[in-house]
C-alpha cells in the first residue's frame, strides 16, 4: 500500500519523537556488525557504481549505522529487514539518502532522527521500503496458512455452532490485490472441501481512488506475476494486455471507504474471522496503532486471526493477540480462552 | 518411552552391530571446546583441522570463498582458520565427522537437509541461550547440533522402516517422531538417547536427544531440553525442518517449555518473539552457505 493512498491525520506525527534508537533494544544482543573504514565521499561521487559493484555493495553493508537504521524502522513501523535482506534495506535508502543528500547512512539516521521533517522522510523511507510489494498471491507462506491450517480450524470451530459463512477483510485494501487473492482462495475452498459453505471478504480503503480502482479488478501482468495458472484460468480474462477478475469472484467482495481511525465507522465492523492489514499499520504512530488494533481485536469473533505484512510485527502493542506461527508464516490469534499473562512473547 | 522399549531397541541395535562408531576426532574435539572460548587452544583446534585432509581442504575453501575472503588467500590450514574463526571452523569439523559416522550410501534423508536443520537448531539454540542469559550457550549449541543424531542411527540400524517413516511423515504432513512410532515402534529421540550413551555425550545433552520431542515434565529435563525443544520448533516454523510442509499452528507461549524457561529466567520474558523470528531468515542463509561447503565435494 502506498502511503499517499492513505493520508491518515497526524498518524505519523511523533512517530520518531522519541527517538531513543539503542536503548529499547527487543532482541537484546544487537546483531554482530564489524565497523570498517569507508571513504563514503567517493562512493557517492560514482553513483551509478554503487549498487552494481557487489562488493561495494558488501562492504557498506557492514556500517553500523544501518543497523541502527533497520532498529529504528522496526521501533517505528514494526517491519523487520534481516540481515540477508539487508542489501535491499540499503539500496532503497541509498535513494533517499540522494533525494535528501545524505552522503553517509551516519547522516541519514540525523534525516531520520533530528532534523525538523523526520516524520515525513520516515514515512518516504517506509514507502521506498514497501514499494513494489503489492500483487496477487505475494506471500505463499501466508496463503498455505490460510489454506492449510487457519481456514480448516476456523471451519472446525464454527461447523460446532452451526455456523457455515466465513467473513474476512481486507484492511487497507489499496487497489485490491490481497483482496481479490483472499476471495479466489475463500472460492476454492467453498468449492472444495468446505462445499455448502459461504463467505463474504470485506475491502476498505481510506483513498477513494484507490476504492474505484480496487472495484475494476483489472491488473497488469506484472500484478498477477505469482498467481498460479490454475486460478489465472478459471478467475481472469484478458483484455488485450491487461487480466480482468471474472464477475463470480467480484460478487463476493463489498469494497467500500473507511478511515480507520474513525472510532464510530470501525465499531460496525463485527463478527469477522479473517482480517488481513499488511504494511498499513507501520505508518499510524504508536497512540493510532493501538486503537485500531484494538478495533481489530473487537471486530474479530473468538478464534479468529490478524494477518500483517509478511515481516510485519505487532511489536508488542497488543497482549490481548498471541502470535502464532505457521511454516514460514506469523499471525495474532484471538484465543477462545484466556491469555496466559506470563506467556505472552 | 518405557524402559523395557528402550532395552529391547538397545540389544536389536547391539546385536546386529550396527550402531556407529564415534568419528575420531569428536572426543578431542569435544574436549577442546569443553571450556571458556577465550581459553581454547588454537594450535589445538588447527592440528584437528589438519588431522583431516578434505576437512581442511574445506576450510580453506571456505575462508577463500566471497564470504570470508580479505586481502590475501588463505593457502595454510592456519590462515584459514584464522579468518573463519573458531566456531565456524567448529561447525566444519563437526558437521562433517558426524557426516561420515555412516557410509554414504546408507543416509535415508539427504545429508545436507539433516545438517542443514542439525546447524540451524544449533544457532538458534545459542541465540536463545544467550537471550535468556543461560549460562552455557555453547552447551545449547552443541545440545542442538546433536539433538537428532538417532537420525544416524536409524539410518544404519532399520533403514527400510525408517525410509518408510521418512515417506510417511512427509506424505501424510506430521512430525518425524509420530511417523517413526507408527512404522519403527520408536523414534529417533529413543535411538539418538541409545547411541548418546554409546558416545558417553555429557547427560544433560543425551537428555536433550531423547526428550527434544516429548518434553513431558519440564524439571525432569531441565532447561536444555526446553530450549532445545523451542529451538526446533522454531526451525521447524522457518524453513529449517526436514524440507516438508506441516501445517500446523504454534503458539509458543503456551508451549510447557516456554512457560518453564519464563519461570527460570526472567529475561525470557522481554523477548520479541516475532522479530526472533524474522532473523531466523538470517540464519537460514549462513546455514546454507555452510552446509554447501561441507557438501561441495
Amino acid at each position: 500500500m502506498n502511503w499517499l493512498n492513505f493520508h491518515a491525520p497526524g498518524a505519523v506525527a511523533g512517530m520518531v519523537r522519541n527517538g531513543s534508537l539503542t536503548d529499547h533494544h527487543p532482541v537484546k544482543k544487537a546483531p554482530r556488525s564489524k565497523p570498517v573504514d569507508h571513504d563514503w565521499t567517493a562512493l557517492m561521487s560514482n553513483e551509478t557504481t554503487l549498487l552494481k559493484d557487489e562488493a561495494v555493495v558488501a562492504e557498506s553493508l557492514s556500517d553500523p549505522a544501518w543497523i541502527r537504521i533497520r532498529d529504528l524502522i522496526y521501533q517505528v513501523s514494526g517491519i523487520y529487514q534481516a540481515e540477508n535482506k539487508f542489501y535491499l534495506l540499503v539500496s532503497r535508502a541509498t535513494r533517499r539518502m540522494k533525494v535528501v543528500g545524505a552522503r553517509t547512512p551516519r547522516e541519514y539516521l540525523d534525516f531520520l532522527t533530528a532534523r525538523p521533517n523526520r516524520d515525513s522522510e520516515m514515512r518516504n523511507l517506509l514507502n521506498e521500503i514497501t514499494i513494489g510489494e503489492t500483487c496477487l498471491f505475494r506471500s505463499l507462506p501466508q496463503i498455505d496458512a490460510l489454506r492449510k491450517v487457519v481456514i480448516p480450524s476456523l471451519a472446525e470451530a464454527k461447523k460446532k455452532m452451526a455456523f457455515t459463512k466465513l467473513r474476512f477483510w481486507s484492511a487497507g485494501c489499496s487497489t485490491g490485490e490481497e483482496s481479490y487473492t483472499l476471495a479466489m482462495i475463500l472460492l476454492e475452498e467453498t468449492q472444495g472441501s468446505l462445499k455448502g459453505w459461504t463467505f463474504e471478504v470485506m475491502a476498505t480503503d481510506l483513498n477513494d481512488r484507490s476504492v474505484a480502482k480496487a472495484q475494476e479488478g483489472v491488473y497488469n501482468d506484472y500484478a498477477v506475476r505469482n498467481v498460479p495458472p490454475e486460478f489465472m484460468k478459471k478467475y481472469f480474462t484478458k483484455v488485450g494486455s491487461d487480466f480482468h477478475v471474472a464477475d463470480t469472484v467480484k460478487t463476493h467482495i463489498t469494497f467500500s471507504r473507511l478511515n480507520m481511525l474513525d472510532d464510530s465507522k470501525m465499531l460496525f465492523m463485527r463478527g469477522l474471522d479473517v482480517i488481513f492489514c499488511c504494511n498499513v499499520l507501520i505508518y499510524f504512530d504508536g497512540k493510532s496503532k493501538t486503537r485500531t488494533i484494538q478495533h481489530f481485536y473487537n471486530a474479530l469473533m473468538p478464534n479468529g486471526y490478524f494477518f500483517l505484512g509478511h515481516s510485519e510485527s505487532l511489536f508488542g502493542i497488543s497482549e490481548k493477540f498471541r502470535l502464532v506461527h505457521f511454516p514460514g508464516a506469523t499471525a495474532y490469534w484471538k484465543s477462545g480462552e484466556p491469555t496466559s499473562k506470563a506467556g505472552t512473547p | 518411552m518405557k524402559t523395557e522399549t528402550l532395552d529391547r531397541l538397545r540389544s536389536r541395535i547391539v546385536k546386529i552391530d550396527s550402531m556407529p562408531a564415534i568419528p575420531v576426532i569428536l572426543r578431542p574435539l569435544l574436549r577442546c571446546l569443553d571450556q571458556p572460548a577465550e581459553q581454547v587452544d588454537m594450535d589445538r583446534i588447527v592440528e584437528l583441522v589438519s588431522y583431516d585432509k578434505s576437512i581442511a581442504a574445506q576450510c580453506i575453501r571456505m575462508a577463500n570463498s566471497a564470504l570470508f575472503m580479505r586481502s590475501m588467500p588463505a593457502e595454510t590450514v592456519r590462515s584459514a582458520v584464522m579468518s573463519l574463526g573458531m566456531w565456524r571452523v567448529r561447525d566444519l569439523l563437526f558437521s562433517n565427522s558426524l557426516s561420515k559416522v555412516i557410509p554414504a550410501n546408507r543416509w535415508v534423508v539427504d545429508p545436507a537437509v539433516f545438517w542443514r536443520h542439525s546447524l540451524g537448531v544449533a544457532l538458534v539454540c545459542r541465540k536463545f541461550a544467550e537471550m535468556i542469559e543461560y549460562p552455557d550457550p555453547e552447551k545449547a549449541y552443541l545440545a542442538g547440533l546433536l539433538h537428532d543424531i538417532g537420525v544416524l542411527v536409524n539410518c544404519m540400524v532399520a533403514p527400510e522402516e525408517f525410509r518408510a517413516a521418512m515417506e510417511k511423515a512427509t506424505h501424510e504432513q506430521i512430525p518425524l517422531d509420530e511417523a517413526e512410532q507408527a512404522t519403527l515402534g520408536f523414534t529417533h529421540s529413543d535411538s539418538g538417547r541409545i547411541l548418546a550413551e554409546a558416545w558417553k555425550i555429557p547427560s544433560d545433552i543425551a537428555d536433550a536427544i531423547e526428550l527434544h520431542h516429548q518434553i513431558g515434565d519440564p524439571e525432569r529435563g531441565g532447561p536444555l531440553v526446553a530450549l532445545v525443544h523451542l529451538s526446533d520448533l522454531l526451525c521447524r516454523m522457518r524453513d529449517l525442518g526436514y524440507g516438508y510442509y506441516e501445517p500446523r499452528q504454534v503458539d509458543f507461549a503456551s508451549e510447557p517449555g516456554w512457560l518453564y524457561l519464563i519461570l527460570k529466567f526472567p529475561s525470557m520474558a522481554e523477548i520479541d518473539l516475532a522479530r526472533f523470528t524474522f532473523s531466523l531468515d538470517e540464519y537460514a542463509k549462513e546455514v546454507s552457505d555452510l552446509v554447501a561447503t561441507v557438501f561441495a565435494g
